[in-house]
């Protein structure tokens, strides 16, 4: 069983790596975005510091929400989503398995470019600290939530939009103690207590979020 | 290929309804290990829909499915590890070559594959010249053989193929009824919807769907 995991998510890895565009679509998205504010902003150094873990948090929720709408739409267009659902493999670890590959291809470069963003909005150091830590603990939530849109819009020809609307409701509490967490680095208050809070954040989603996806997709492929 | 346990799939007085019509109704066929049924009906008679919904991934509005007498809305898990569904669509990764699909559909099945059992598999629906060649790259004939090598990756008792002769040029039909004629000779059993007559054994079932034939 954990072999086959593991080689389903070599293969999931493997095929997202082979599209460059799919994961550097998103990454170039969020880079171009946060490097908008500064050009309009003007060079104003403390306004920048104060507004940074917004821009930073919407853009990232953005691109990332932007990557995981496609989740599952080739699978469905391949016949590959019937596969998934008859695999003796429990749908909801395939769904891990796939959420897992997602954030390793699409979100840890944005976690990985981040600081180089921060320097350009003038972070400084602690700051740039609570900025990767809240990050590494916010995307999964994002991922595993934005999962549960992708599987519920499957079945629906020209969504368009309907993904945004599904799920950003979804990640206002992330978008919160995120950006939370670094104006409080920001006051130099103490930051732990966020960084516990968005680690629940992401043991709630992953004890939810690939159940209900699974559940989501065997009503999508019905469509 | 090693023999398979004698299995039994019936079917009571099955219906789907769609938009208050019935797309097909009081369909009724019982079918033991050999057997082959071919699902036979005009465009949009709903060949599609009764074959994904004896795979289990749409529920019947009226009648049964039982499978060893058990209903397969109650038993859905352990009854589609029992089966090879075959659509429109390959299940095919158009990213990845069709070797590494052969190995991810091994995956799927929980199957620990050696790679000369998926060299066989490529080489029995004759792709070995492709075998490192994306998917994306292969015609639609050559797809439609890679979705039947992965039928071959481990013997399961039922096979579901939706129209599997669309694109195959005639080898590739004379595979198809080559393998077919093994997995029935083994004590599996197949449904298939087509337009073609197969001539493949005498024990093949046929029911027709759509007005002219109730």
């Amino acid at each position: 069983m954990f072999s086959s995991l593991f080689t389903i998510m070599r293969h999931e890895i493997l095929m997202t790596m082979r599209q460059a565009f799919s994961w550097l679509t998103p990454l170039l998205f969020f880079v171009i975005v946060v490097c908008l504010f500064p050009l309009a902003l003007g060079p104003d150094t403390d306004l920048l510091n104060k507004v940074a873990p917004a821009i930073i948090w919407v853009a990232a929720l953005l691109a990332i929400l932007m990557s995981i709408g496609n989740i599952f739409r080739s699978d469905a267009e391949e016949g590959y989503l019937d596969l998934l659902l008859l695999s003796p493999v429990p749908l909801t670890l395939l769904v891990l398995c796939k959420v897992f590959s997602h954030w390793m291809t699409n979100c840890l470069p944005l976690i990985l470019i981040s600081p180089l963003l921060g320097l350009l909005l003038h972070l400084n150091a602690h700051e740039e600290y609570a900025l990767i830590i809240t990050l590494l603990l916010g995307t999964p939530v994002l991922s595993l939530l934005g999962a549960i849109g992708a599987a519920l819009i499957v079945g629906i020809r020209g969504h368009g939009l309907l993904l945004p609307i599904l799920i950003m409701p979804l990640y206002i509490p992330v978008l919160i103690f995120g950006t939370g967490t670094m104006m409080a680095a920001n006051a130099n208050l103490p930051i732990n207590g966020y960084f516990a809070i968005m680690g629940a954040l992401i043991l709630l989603s992953l004890a939810s979020a690939p159940l209900l996806t699974g559940l989501a997709l065997r009503i999508g492929v019905n469509q | 290929m090693h023999s398979l346990q004698p299995n039994k799939l019936t079917i009571d007085n099955l219906a789907f309804e769609r938009n208050n019509q019935f797309l097909f109704r009081e369909i009724n066929f019982a079918l033991q290990a050999g057997d082959l049924l071919q699902v036979r009906g005009a465009n949009g008679s709903g060949k599609s829909t009764l074959l994904r919904m004896l795979a289990g991934f749409i529920e019947p509005q009226g009648g049964t499915i039982l499978w060893q007498d058990k209903s397969i809305c109650q038993h859905r898990d352990a009854y589609q590890q029992q089966l090879h569904y075959l659509g429109h669509h390959n299940g095919i990764k158009h990213s990845l070559t069709v070797y590494e699909n052969l190995q991810l559909h091994a995956a799927l099945m929980t199957n620990k594959p050696e790679p000369n059992h998926l060299k066989t598999a490529i080489k029995q629906v004759d792709l070995t010249h492709v075998s490192h060649t994306q998917a994306i790259h292969l015609s639609a004939g050559q797809l439609r053989r890679l979705g039947l090598a992965r039928l071959l990756l481990h013997p399961i008792p039922l096979w579901i193929l939706d129209e599997p002769t669309t694109a195959l040029d005639a080898d590739g039909q004379a595979l198809l009824g080559h393998l077919l004629k093994q997995h029935l000779t083994n004590g599996g059993m197949a449904i298939i919807a087509t337009h073609q007559t197969l001539a493949i054994l005498h024990n093949t079932k046929t029911i027709y769907l759509g007005e002219q034939h109730v």
